[in-house]
């Protein structure tokens, strides 16, 4: 008898174990090894920063109860196929309750699908591609702007400079990314009157780009414009550098605003332009990280390396998913993701909210390096600073 | 006219890389016929080394070279010797798993240690250029051809006219005489084995001044080297410059008339022309 109810009461106390915390879980699968990885850790490494911010605050309240933010991240080794399949696996082994998305438009068109199928809203800050949001999928967000509309600040900048430069090449990689900001740049470059004398396509990962610095170089256009991931972007530079060719002016989609992009480069990466969605300015305020600058410090604290846009990007995803668990009041995916497609809130990243197909509508602000500083030259209330313009010839240079 | 001249250079140079990079896969695959699946990321290897000495001795990296070759040659060294051995004699399948498996190894140990990140050698020449002929040609590119024809004559000069040579010969002739006349196999297959990893480290020295580092870069350099081994011939030093310097050339044509996406299209086409026409290489014999 006093066995059965020692049994009766072990079985009890298992049953209901008491202190049990609340835990809701994002699951992510994210290029920690792999040729990505360079990019890919800002992902990591921002979702956990948001996390931990998100419960040292108290964490998410969803109907009276407190909820901790748990996270469980995967390594894709930067191969999409495994990423894919590590989605369905969060999804129907690990069960998470939502999903924040890998870095790149590649990976974030394949596995949104895995979202899509089985109903589960996933936020993604990697892939800008326009190709992720014209698919009619309901269940994928994005926080990072539209591919298409990557260089139109640039292009705006552009028509406002003296002298005017009147031909422009265009360069890009095969990617779903890069293709995507190609298509849209050409027609903002024809509808403000720019000549395009080269329109060059080439296979990611290109190390060698002498061949199509030397064609550009022959045309002489004023300016170039690349999208490219960061290493291309790299190499293009330094290359352009050894065959001595000077555009009056060169801007990359990529890699421009980033700390270890100017760190390989030294001098050489000056008066490159590139673009960023976001500035770690003190204005920027929000409510896990006060601001957008003490984001920043804090991070570089704990990780080493400064964050740049992708890393805001992903805490943006993190904070999106908390604000829209609170506001639907439930854990039920469908609700949070109408939750989701509502969502109005200013964060450290900007403003967060979603158009119809899902997609996030930031400005780009244009930027320049100089001495190591990344300025910015000309945002949406026109130009911030002069830019440095015409580019001197390489041998010219101070 | 001008144009066209400017990308026959560029070709020329890239081949030079190529062949440079090339270089120790043909050594070990001709001589000792083991095919190094790991051998790019030997490249990646002496790469890294060739930084570190670099940011932490402010070495130049042509004052490096023969450091770097002699960390890569004793990794390369003790590998075949301790590991490599082992299966040398068996059925070629085993050792294309385990080169492969020590590339894994060595790519993911790369990840570990160096992290992901990018890195560059930026020695104050590296972008430095000169014309000739109104083309331009990129100061380290062509020191970069300049090391691949002076390594591999090196290399046709040992294994030729020097006794470690003759015993490499001997035992990838025929093993049991070579081990009457006193050679000693497993030691000259370990010093083959070094010198195709040195020859990597002095590519992989100079593969952080022309483009960038990180623990990834190796696999795609395995794959272009291969395919220039096997276009240029594996009986013959020479074949490896002749190989890298038709590739070189090829993708640089192809980039400029047909378009930038099909330059692998191009050169792994080549390669199976080849392996239908004259299996042997461009300069192998065809009987």
């Amino acid at each position: 008898m006093r066995r059965l109810l020692f049994f009766a009461i072990a079985t009890f106390a298992l049953l209901n174990p008491a202190g049990a915390e609340s835990v809701i879980t994002l699951g992510a699968s994210v290029q920690e090894t792999g040729r990505l990885a360079n990019t890919g850790r800002y992902y990591r490494d921002g979702y956990e920063f948001a996390a931990q911010a998100i419960n040292e605050r108290g964490g998410i309240k969803v109907g009276g109860e407190r909820y901790q933010l748990a996270l469980k991240i995967l390594d894709n080794q930067s191969d999409v196929n495994l990423s894919v399949r590590q989605y369905t696996q969060l999804l129907t082994q690990d069960k998470v309750n939502f999903l924040l998305g890998p870095f790149a438009s590649d990976f974030a068109l394949a596995d949104s699908s895995a979202s899509e199928k089985y109903e589960v809203p996933m936020i993604q800050g990697g892939g800008a591609s326009d190709q992720i949001f014209s698919r009619g999928y309901k269940y994928i967000f994005g926080t990072l702007p539209v591919a298409s509309k990557y260089f139109e600040s640039t292009v705006q900048a552009m028509s406002k400079l003296e002298p005017v430069p009147k031909t422009v090449a265009l360069l890009y990689a095969d990617d779903a990314f890069d293709v995507a900001v190609a298509k849209g740049t050409r027609e903002l470059l024809q509808n403000a009157g720019f000549k395009i004398t080269q329109d060059e396509r080439y296979s990611s990962n290109t190390s060698d780009f002498s061949t199509l610095i030397s064609q550009i170089k022959a045309a002489a256009p004023d300016a170039v414009l690349v999208a490219g991931h960061e290493t291309e972007v790299l190499n293009f530079i330094r290359q352009s550098k050894s065959l001595d060719f000077s555009p009056k002016l060169y801007s990359f989609t990529v890699g421009v605003p980033t700390a270890d992009f100017r760190l390989a480069l030294g001098r050489d990466g000056d008066f490159a332009f590139g673009m960023s969605s976001w500035l770690p300015s003190a204005s920027q305020k929000d409510e896990y990280f006060t601001n957008a600058q003490m984001f920043a410090d804090g991070y570089k604290k704990r990780f080493g390396y400064e964050p740049d846009y992708h890393a805001a990007s992903a805490v943006a995803d993190v904070e999106t998913f908390a604000k829209a668990v609170e506001s639907a009041g439930t854990l039920d995916p469908k609700k949070v993701r109408d939750a989701i497609a509502r969502i109005d809130f200013e964060s450290l990243y900007g403003r967060i909210q979603f158009s119809e197909v899902g997609q996030i509508n930031l400005s780009q602000t244009v930027v320049q390096v100089y001495n190591d500083n990344v300025v910015p030259i000309y945002g949406q209330k026109g130009f911030v600073n002069k830019p440095r313009y015409p580019m001197p010839a390489w041998d010219k240079r101070p | 006219m001008s144009l066209f001249l400017q990308i026959i250079v560029n070709g020329i140079l890239l081949g030079g890389l190529y062949s440079l990079m090339a270089l120790g896969l043909a050594l070990v695959w001709g001589v000792l016929n083991i095919v190094n699946l790991s051998h790019g990321a030997f490249i990646m290897l002496g790469a890294y080394a060739s930084y570190y000495f670099f940011t932490l001795l402010h070495l130049d990296p042509f004052a490096a070279l023969p450091l770097c070759m002699l960390t890569v040659f004793a990794l390369g060294f003790l590998l075949q010797r301790y590991v490599l051995n082992l299966i040398v004699r068996g059925p070629m399948f085993n050792t294309l798993l385990i080169t492969f498996g020590i590339d894994v190894v060595l790519t993911y140990l790369a990840q570990i240690v160096f992290s992901a990140d990018f890195r560059v050698v930026n020695p104050s020449y590296a972008g430095a250029n000169f014309t000739m002929f109104g083309a331009t040609l990129p100061l380290v590119r062509a020191l970069a051809f300049a090391m691949a024809i002076a390594l591999t004559l090196a290399v046709w000069l040992i294994l030729g006219h020097t006794r470690i040579g003759r015993a490499v010969r001997a035992c990838a002739q025929n093993l049991v005489a070579a081990r009457l006349y006193g050679v000693e196999p497993r030691t000259v297959y370990a010093l083959t084995f070094g010198m195709g990893a040195a020859l990597a480290g002095a590519a992989g020295d100079l593969y952080g001044v022309v483009s960038q580092i990180n623990p990834y870069i190796g696999d795609p350099l395995t794959a272009k080297s291969f395919a220039i081994s096997i276009i240029g011939g594996l009986e013959n030093p020479l074949g490896v410059v002749v190989g890298g310097l038709f590739l070189g050339i090829l993708e640089s044509l192809t980039s400029l008339y047909v378009g930038s996406t099909y330059t692998d299209v191009a050169s792994f086409g080549v390669l199976v022309l080849v392996l239908i026409t004259r299996p042997k290489g461009l300069l192998g014999r065809t009987t």
